[in-house]
């Protein structure tokens, strides 16, 4: 199993999250799994990391969450985007493009 | 302390801490549950899939923890923790804890109970309807002898035609009457109102109704109702008061209700009548002329219109009257303002009680900053623990929120206990503001100032907990660097602690010098010529029915027979009758004098207060003739008319020339009756102390018979005994009429000190606790100066230097804060003095004298704090000093 997940940067972990959620409402556990199938396997979210955020998300408003019935009819906890969520998920992707990109130039210059 | 506990609880409770904790729980567990089936899935065994999603989630706990710090309530269990570790610290060193929760106790009570005044006098709204929209009219004179012009019956009417700024303009004005009908014959004070007054006002009848129109038409049946106070004091409280008929100027009245308990404003009246039942007000003269001023005027502003509006509204009607009465008015200067009710209902209280809850504060400064003092202090010896804490992980600002709790902590419960020390001063406070306003019963220890106690230990903990935790977290660092051991605070807060002990000189030195102002300001007023020799003259009110004494010679004939009985009791040296008599709080009539030969109609005429007085009145209040002679007996009725004149009137219309034998005459009553001047008096203060004497004027009783008025009787001795004699007489001339007010002129004139020496008694007590609190801390400082240098004080004795040598090196320190603080203080005190300043008299507030006086027994003072522990320095055995570290 990968590990290069482990310096995953705070900010890139709450935009993961808030990718994930911009597909539909989801529990903690599928939004994990679900990052690290698209992913396939590169990114591995540590849950030690993965609940302070979704909670530090939710505070900040980003994100709410519902209790619901999980796809194995277990009570389960579903976060969804908030409409604060959304804008913060285009401009934060918007700037990681432009951090990738230029991190790209950086690293094509010899 | 538990009840403190129980709160964090419910604080914690309040964020649903519990709640939360469950769905934290039940989410990771659903979380191990999913990836347990996910590993199972992937052909683990039961077993080793559980272990593997706990392994993945990294720790159920850890986990945990990190979710709750990120969600936030963590600082609040912080707090919590804070909070518990607080009060076992403060519970281990109980003599500190107590000294400081006293000290703030005392601080923040006696700021409660001076902001109850100052909430319940100056801030709350008055108890009427839409109580901003109400204001007072005022007519000034340029010259006017007293504060304010009243208003005549026609003036009124044209305001009322004339203005449209007005929703309502009501007439007042208060006079004396006999109630006949109770327990027995009662003088009564009552407001004469036109039937608008109450709904003017705002104010609905606790029990019947207020004035109708009807009851103010001309020859209505005359009604009354009654004040709440007079109610409550004289009738008990009986609800079947309403719809009695009670005997009032010889006729029946109906009494048809009573108020609510409405400020007593503006005077203390025990009922209320409208004006067609007042004989004096219904009398065709008085609703006729322009000139017989006798009524004040109470207005509600109209919906949306502005006092300025308001203000612009009367000036065009003042205008308009000058031009078409011009005889009527004074010329020149004469004008209509509107002022707001609070304004005026609470203008003489205002200075007073802001300088005082000024002091209040400035003494809660000084405890704050002895409190923080004391704080260094304490710190310096728990260096070790705080060092301690330090090392074990806690961070700076942790330890800083730790140190700051323990002080706010401690400024509640100084708080919670100043709450009692603040209900223990009210009711001698109350006595005291109803001094100065009638508002007294709007004073309580109510929400607002609660909230204003919680704020004040709030604010007082952070003030005196922020410097010593400051310095203390700063000084942790360089503690630990130097290997442990160091007092965390020690180095720089020496230099902290001097200037904490300097600012509260400074701060005491301002208060000193108010206290020494205020003090030497009544000792001006004690000392003051009064121009009258108060001791042994007793003063009987008694004003004649208006009913039963009509004529001239009824009165005349009252005023002879009481004259010659009380004459003839044991002890009188001296007998008379006069209209009013100084200081006795109700004034005097006042009037245009003019001068005979001199006078031209339209001119300002020089105003006097006037008096009706028998002869001998002069001698039975001891004022000095300074020219011709006094009133006599020969002056009786049907013999030429004569006056006395007061020094300053006298000087005023006749300059250097002689006014014996000139002519005069008082008031405007046409054709003018000339009186001609037999002598000239010297000034008395007739109104307070603190006012300058005013013109006066002296008629003879018999000349001129007032229906109201007093006896005077100077005796022999203390006179208080007489008033039982007098009592029989009344009662054996006339059975029906009362007396009203007895005192004796020396209590009248102690009385009328009495709201300023309150104030100066109030004021000197901040200011000692102000300077006990100080000299501890000075003390204080000292001592922990000494402590500190016992190493250093044993080398440089055992080098050789001599004790004086020592402590004149100890004593420095103390001393050098004193000086700045002096300094500071003399400063600072000007500024002070600026709010002092209307309530001296015959002192300036920058008087060098005082600041003098205070700065040597500050400096005194601070020397001895300063001497007791420096003593102990130069006590020092060198051998053991140079042990001891």
């Amino acid at each position: 199993m990968a590990t290069e997940s482990e310096d995953l940067l705070q900010g890139t972990l709450d935009l993961l999250i808030l990718r994930t959620l911009a597909l539909g409402p989801q529990h903690g556990w599928g939004i994990a799994q679900r990052i690290q199938q698209v992913s396939r396997d590169v990114l591995s979210v540590t849950q030690g990391s993965l609940y302070p955020a979704l909670y530090r998300l939710e505070e900040q408003g980003a994100i709410v969450a519902d209790w619901g019935m999980s796809e194995n009819n277990r009570r389960a906890k579903f976060y969804r985007l908030t409409r604060a969520g959304k804008r913060q998920l285009e401009r934060e992707t918007e700037s990681w493009h432009r951090f990738a990109a230029a991190v790209g130039r950086v690293l094509r210059t010899e | 302390m538990s009840t403190l506990r129980r709160g964090i609880a419910a604080v914690k409770g309040l964020f649903a801490r519990r709640r939360l904790e469950a769905e934290l729980d039940e989410e990771l567990r659903f979380h191990l549950a999913m990836e347990a089936a996910e590993q199972l899935r992937q052909g683990a065994s039961r077993e080793e899939a559980e272990r593997r999603a706990m392994l993945k989630l990294g720790g159920l706990e850890a986990t945990k923890e990190a979710a709750r710090s990120a969600r936030g309530y963590r600082r609040l269990e912080a707090l919590g923790q804070d909070v518990r570790f607080a009060l076992r610290i403060l519970r281990r060193s109980p003599g500190y804890s107590g000294a400081v929760v006293l000290a703030l106790a005392l601080g923040i009570g006696a700021n409660t109970a001076m902001f109850s005044l100052v909430r319940g006098v100056l801030l709350r709204e008055l108890p009427y309807r839409q109580p901003d929209r109400l204001v007072v009219l005022h007519q000034h004179d340029r010259q006017a002898v007293t504060a304010e012009q009243l208003f005549s019956v026609p003036d009124l009417e044209d305001l009322r035609r004339r203005t449209r700024a007005f929703s309502g303009l009501a007439e007042y004005h208060s006079m004396w009457f006999n109630l006949l009908g109770g327990a027995q014959p009662e003088r009564v004070q009552t407001g004469v109102v036109s039937a608008n007054f109450w709904n003017v006002l705002g104010t609905r009848a606790l029990l019947g109704r207020t004035f109708s129109p009807e009851d103010d038409r001309p020859g209505a049946q005359p009604v009354l109702v009654f004040s709440y106070a007079y109610w409550r004091r004289s009738w008990g409280g009986d609800p079947a008061v309403v719809g009695k008929t009670l005997q009032m100027n010889d006729h029946p009245h109906r009494v048809i209700g009573v108020l609510p308990p409405v400020p007593q404003y503006p005077d203390e009246n025990d009922l209320w009548m409208p004006t067609s039942a007042c004989p004096f007000r219904s009398d065709p003269h008085m609703i006729a002329s322009r000139q017989m001023r006798g009524f004040s005027v109470f207005g509600r502003l109209g919906p949306g219109v502005t006092l300025a509006r308001a203000r612009q509204d009367l000036a065009a009607a003042n205008r308009a009257l000058l031009a078409e009465y011009p005889g009527d008015y004074p010329t020149g200067g004469y004008r209509i303002d509107a002022t707001p009710l609070l304004a005026e209902l609470t203008a003489r209280a205002r200075p007073t009680l802001w300088l005082l809850f000024a002091t209040v504060l400035l003494v809660l400064l000084i405890v704050c900053a002895n409190v923080a003092n004391l704080q260094l202090a304490r710190l310096a010896s728990r260096g070790d623990e705080v060092a301690l804490r330090a090392a074990l992980g806690a961070g700076r600002g942790r330890l800083l929120r730790q140190l700051l709790t323990e002080s706010v902590i401690l400024a509640l419960l100084g708080a919670a206990l100043g709450i009692g020390v603040a209900a223990a001063l009210l009711e001698a406070l109350i006595a005291f503001a109803s001094r100065f306003t009638a508002r007294t019963g709007d004073i309580a220890l109510d929400g607002w100032v609660l909230a204003f106690t919680l704020a004040a230990g709030i604010a007082t903990g952070l003030l005196s907990g922020s410097l010593p935790a400051v310095m203390a977290s700063r000084g942790i660092a360089a503690g630990i660097r130097a290997g442990g051991g160091g007092s965390p605070g020690q180095a720089g807060s020496v230099r902290l602690r001097a200037v904490l002990a300097g600012g509260q000189v400074a701060v005491s030195f301002l208060l000193l010098v108010s206290a020494g102002l205020t003090l030497r300001s009544i000792w001006n007023l004690q000392a003051v010529d009064a121009g009258f020799n108060p001791d042994n003259v007793l003063a009987l009110t008694i004003d004649l029915d208006w009913a039963h004494y009509k004529t001239p010679g009824e009165r005349r004939a009252f005023h002879r027979i009481l004259l010659d009985r009380a004459r003839s009791l044991p002890g009188v040296v001296v007998a008379a009758y006069s209209s009013s008599y100084p200081l006795d709080g109700l004034g005097r009539g006042i009037g245009g004098v003019r001068v005979e030969g001199r006078y031209t109609p339209g001119a300002d005429l020089p105003q006097a207060g006037f008096r009706m007085a028998s002869a001998d009145v002069l001698k039975a209040l001891g004022i000095r003739i300074e020219r011709g002679r006094g009133l006599e007996s020969a002056d009786r009725e049907g013999a030429p008319h004569v006056a006395v004149l007061g020094h300053a009137l006298a000087e005023q219309l006749f300059g250097p020339e002689d006014p014996i034998g000139r002519r005069v005459a008082v008031g405007s009553g046409q054709p003018p009756v000339w009186r001609t001047v037999v002598g000239v008096i010297a000034d008395v203060r007739d109104l307070a102390l603190d006012q300058d004497p005013g013109n006066a004027v002296w008629l003879p009783l018999d000349q001129e018979p007032a229906i109201a008025g007093s006896l005077l009787l100077r005796s022999r001795r203390e006179p208080a005994h007489l008033t039982a004699a007098v009592r029989a007489i009344v009662r054996d001339i006339d059975p029906r009429q009362p007396v009203g007010r007895v005192q004796t002129l020396a209590t009248a004139r102690a009385a009328s000190l009495a709201a300023p020496r309150l104030t100066t008694l109030l004021l000197s007590a901040f200011a000692a606790l102000a300077l006990a609190v100080t000299v501890i801390g000075l003390g204080g400082v000292v001592a922990f100066g000494v402590a500190r240098r016992t190493r250093e004080i044993g080398i440089r004795m055992a080098l050789g230097a001599g004790r004086g040598a020592i402590l004149a090196a100890v004593l420095r320190e103390g001393l050098a804060a004193v000086g700045i603080g002096v300094v500071v203080g003399a400063a600072g005190a000007q500024l002070l003095a600026r709010l002092l300043a209307r309530l001296l008299f015959g002192v300036p507030p920058t008087d060098p004298i005082t600041y003098g006086v205070v700065a040597l027994l500050l400096v005194a003072v601070a020397a001895l704090a300063c001497l007791l522990p420096a003593r102990r320095a130069t006590d020092l055995q060198p051998s053991l000093a140079l042990r001891a570290l």
